[in-house]
């Protein structure tokens, strides 16, 4: 804390606030024209003038953007400050006589009429008084630089480049929110929305956040998504060497600050659309590849995402350059990263394992780290031929094949594979939360976590510790996580920006201030109001309806939705003993098994009882808190309820309804 | 000894805040809202809070990514 004097009164003062803030909460008056809460002051109206004492001389300073210094002395309304003060009222009152914002200024500073009549005089009511608010909303916002100013002295006004219309601007109308005379109007009936000011309004809420509170909270505009490489390694959840672990020694070669430092080179507004302001997009520029058909080509790759880097880890291969090159031919072979890593995690386990041998992959070493070799297995993919077209059919049939040709033992396959209804898992470990083996394995089109993403709510929070509680968790985010895609919006504005007071909610895993955003987005588009009960059954209708397609196409039903038990817990005494505290705590404390003088194959067969059997009992209480029966189908009652009890879709679940 | 979601235990010692059962778990997440005691803590105070023996401490993690 820094001690400071205001007008004699010394105040407690916490270190890096500026002057202005501090004078305010003294409860001095200090006026202000450029000033706005959510941008970055750059003390241009100077009416915000103060004294600064320093022993027989004095300074002044603009209070807006002067940080404290321990021991200062201000004063903020000595005879100085107010002939200064008085003087710039009295210039703006002469240029801009008619507008609101600065007569109440000027009559605040003891200015009724001015002696200056410029030849600048703008007798508009709405006029610009080039405070810049508007230009650094648009920099500080959306980071574009759509406006500034030209021109010199009186000559000087706010424009686009060139004076013509910039087609950069997108219309996200945060210099019209920040602008304190009314001279920028927004017109924004474009597609004709039912309220555009409700909508831009809780827009420019996001907007604001992300200026103001993303560089402390995910740095999604500096790293995108890649910020997360960090954090999963830190709370053992990054998969590594086909999600044995949960960390590596390694991990931070391909972490988070290599990226940003020595790879991201866009860093503006290069997200999905224009305009959004909070650009997690990353791109690495003038990348050199050193394979395949474009070997020696400098290019531009969009990415890595995190689940990319997850793919790295999984494979083992922590070489940031390894990273890149993959996540580029990925792309440019039209193949999903998700998917080949975690097909490619599998397949090295399975070479480490004995599985398959150098004989059937073309003399290639597939072990954990084979970089090179990885590259070279999505290069003989692409073109159809060698070991790399045989890893192209994806786990599920690899799987198949592998037991069928090869005499492999199915059940380890099955317990290491990572996928489910034939899709590859993403890239997060799911052993330590019951609730996220759910919401990988229930998910309807497979182990993607855009349905849930339970693992900090079950793991680490220990919000939903009862069969019950986890039910509910798969209700409602499944429902809502849905929802955004059934709207055409983004899930990043809900939990990739925080609200600062969110700490004060009831629930702030849901992060209701958000939640409430995107019914206000929906309501100004349509008109109709909408709450959490309503959107729920919006949602509820679509997933049932998909649920029973699943059944339609022979799928949709329990066993649908058991995970592989990599999944949920040790396949391997390698995987247990690494982790032996943890398991043997849980055996001794929730299993009922003293571990103590046990192998640890006894252990682990323990525990996988005992994790089985937890699996079980979730399906069973989820199933009861959607509606559906024991088999995991959508019950007719439930179908009547939503409206969709439709004569051919009650004909597909007709047959597993329970007596 | 202080509680953290139920679960985890931390020693208690004499001026222990909310930022020291934190690091302590080595929780240094961005996103983290805490109670202590059903006190709701805004991240700004997390360094000065104080946390009593025996308080039952919540640090809910706000889940994000992609």
């Amino acid at each position: 804390m820094s001690t400071i004097t205001v007008n004699g009164k010394a105040i407690e003062v916490a270190v890096g606030t500026y002057l202005l803030k501090a004078l305010k909460d003294a409860g001095a008056s200090v006026p202000t024209l450029c000033r706005h809460k959510d941008l970055t002051p750059n003390g241009s109206c100077r009416l915000c003038l103060c004294e600064v004492v320093k022993g027989e001389r004095s300074e002044f300073v603009t209070a807006c953007d002067t940080e404290v210094v321990d021991g200062m002395a201000v004063l903020t309304d000595s005879a100085e400050v107010k002939k200064h003060r008085k003087l710039i009222a009295e210039m703006y009152l002469g240029r801009w006589p008619n507008v609101p914002a600065v007569k109440a200024i000027a009559r605040r500073c003891g200015v009724e009429s001015s002696r200056f009549a410029p030849e600048a005089r703008d007798e508009n009511a709405k006029a610009c008084i080039l405070c810049g608010r508007c230009i650094s909303a648009c920099d500080e916002f959306v980071m574009e630089r759509i406006l500034s100013f030209a021109g010199r002295g009186d000559k000087m006004h706010l424009t686009m480049p060139f004076g013509e219309v910039d087609p950069h601007c997108v219309g996200c109308t945060s210099c019209a929110y920040v602008c304190p005379t009314g001279a920028i109007e927004v017109v924004d009936d474009l597609n004709r929305p039912h309220d555009p000011k409700m909508i831009r309004n809780h827009g420019m809420k996001v907007n604001v956040e992300m200026a103001t509170l993303d560089a402390k909270q995910c740095r999604m505009r500096q790293v995108g998504t890649a910020n997360i490489v960090d954090v999963m390694q830190k709370y053992d959840l990054l998969p590594c060497l086909n999600y044995k672990f949960g960390s590596h020694p390694d991990a931070a070669k391909i972490g988070t600050n290599v990226l940003r430092t020595k790879y991201f080179t866009q860093g503006a507004a290069d997200g999905c659309w224009l305009g959004c302001s909070m650009a997690c997009a990353k791109t690495v520029d003038g990348f050199e590849l050193k394979t395949g058909p474009y070997k020696g080509q400098r290019v531009c790759v969009d990415g890595p995402e995190y689940e990319t880097s997850g793919c790295a880890s999984n494979m083992g291969c922590f070489d940031p350059d390894f990273l890149v090159e993959f996540n580029f031919y990925c792309d440019t072979y039209g193949v999903d990263t998700i998917s080949m890593g975690t097909t490619i995690a599998f397949v090295m386990e399975a070479f480490e394992a004995g599985v398959i041998t150098t004989a059937h992959t073309g003399g290639m070493q597939l072990r954990f780290g084979a970089c090179a070799e990885v590259l070279e297995l999505l290069h003989q993919m692409a073109r159809g031929e060698g070991f790399g077209l045989e890893v192209g059919l994806g786990i599920r049939r690899l799987k198949e094949k592998w037991a069928r040709e090869l005499g492999a033992d199915p059940k380890f396959l099955a317990d290491i594979g990572m996928e489910v209804k034939g899709l590859e898992y993403s890239e997060y470990v799911s052993k330590e939360s019951l609730a996220q083996q759910g919401g990988y394995a229930m998910a309807i089109k497979g182990p993607q976590h855009d349905e849930a993403w339970l693992i900090f709510m079950d793991m680490v929070n220990n919000q939903i510790p009862t069969f019950a509680d986890k039910a509910e968790a798969l209700h409602y985010f499944p429902l809502w996580r849905t929802w955004f895609g059934l709207m055409g919006l983004c899930k990043l504005c809900w939990n990739d920006v925080v609200p600062a007071d969110n700490f004060n909610e009831s629930e702030p895993a849901k992060i209701p201030d958000h939640v409430r955003n995107y019914f206000k987005f929906f309501e100004g588009m349509t008109g109709t109001p909408l709450d959490e009960r309503k959107m729920l059954e919006q949602s509820a209708r679509v997933y049932n309806l998909q649920r029973v397609m699943s059944r339609m196409f022979g799928y949709g039903t329990r066993k649908d939705d058991v995970p592989p038990y990599r999944a949920v817990g040790p396949v391997t005494a390698e995987e247990y003993e690494s982790r032996s505290e943890r398991y043997d705590k849980q055996l001794r404390e929730l299993a009922g098994f003293d571990p103590a003088g046990r192998t640890t194959k006894e252990k682990m067969a323990a525990l996988r009882s005992y994790r089985e059997d937890q699996y079980r009992k979730l399906l069973d209480a989820v199933y009861a808190r959607r509606g559906w029966t024991k088999n995991g189908v959508p019950t007719v009652k439930r179908l009547r309820e939503l409206g969709i009890d439709l004569p051919e879709i009650i004909a597909v679940v007709q047959k597993d309804q329970e007596p | 000894m202080v509680v953290v979601n139920g679960r985890e235990q931390v020693p208690w010692s004499d001026g222990l805040t909310v930022a020291r059962v934190l690091s302590a778990l080595g929780w240094d997440y961005a996103l983290i809202a805490v109670t202590v005691n059903g006190d709701r803590v805004p991240p700004d105070r997390f360094a000065s809070f104080p946390v009593p023996d025996g308080a039952d401490v919540r640090a809910i993690h706000i889940a994000h990514g992609g």
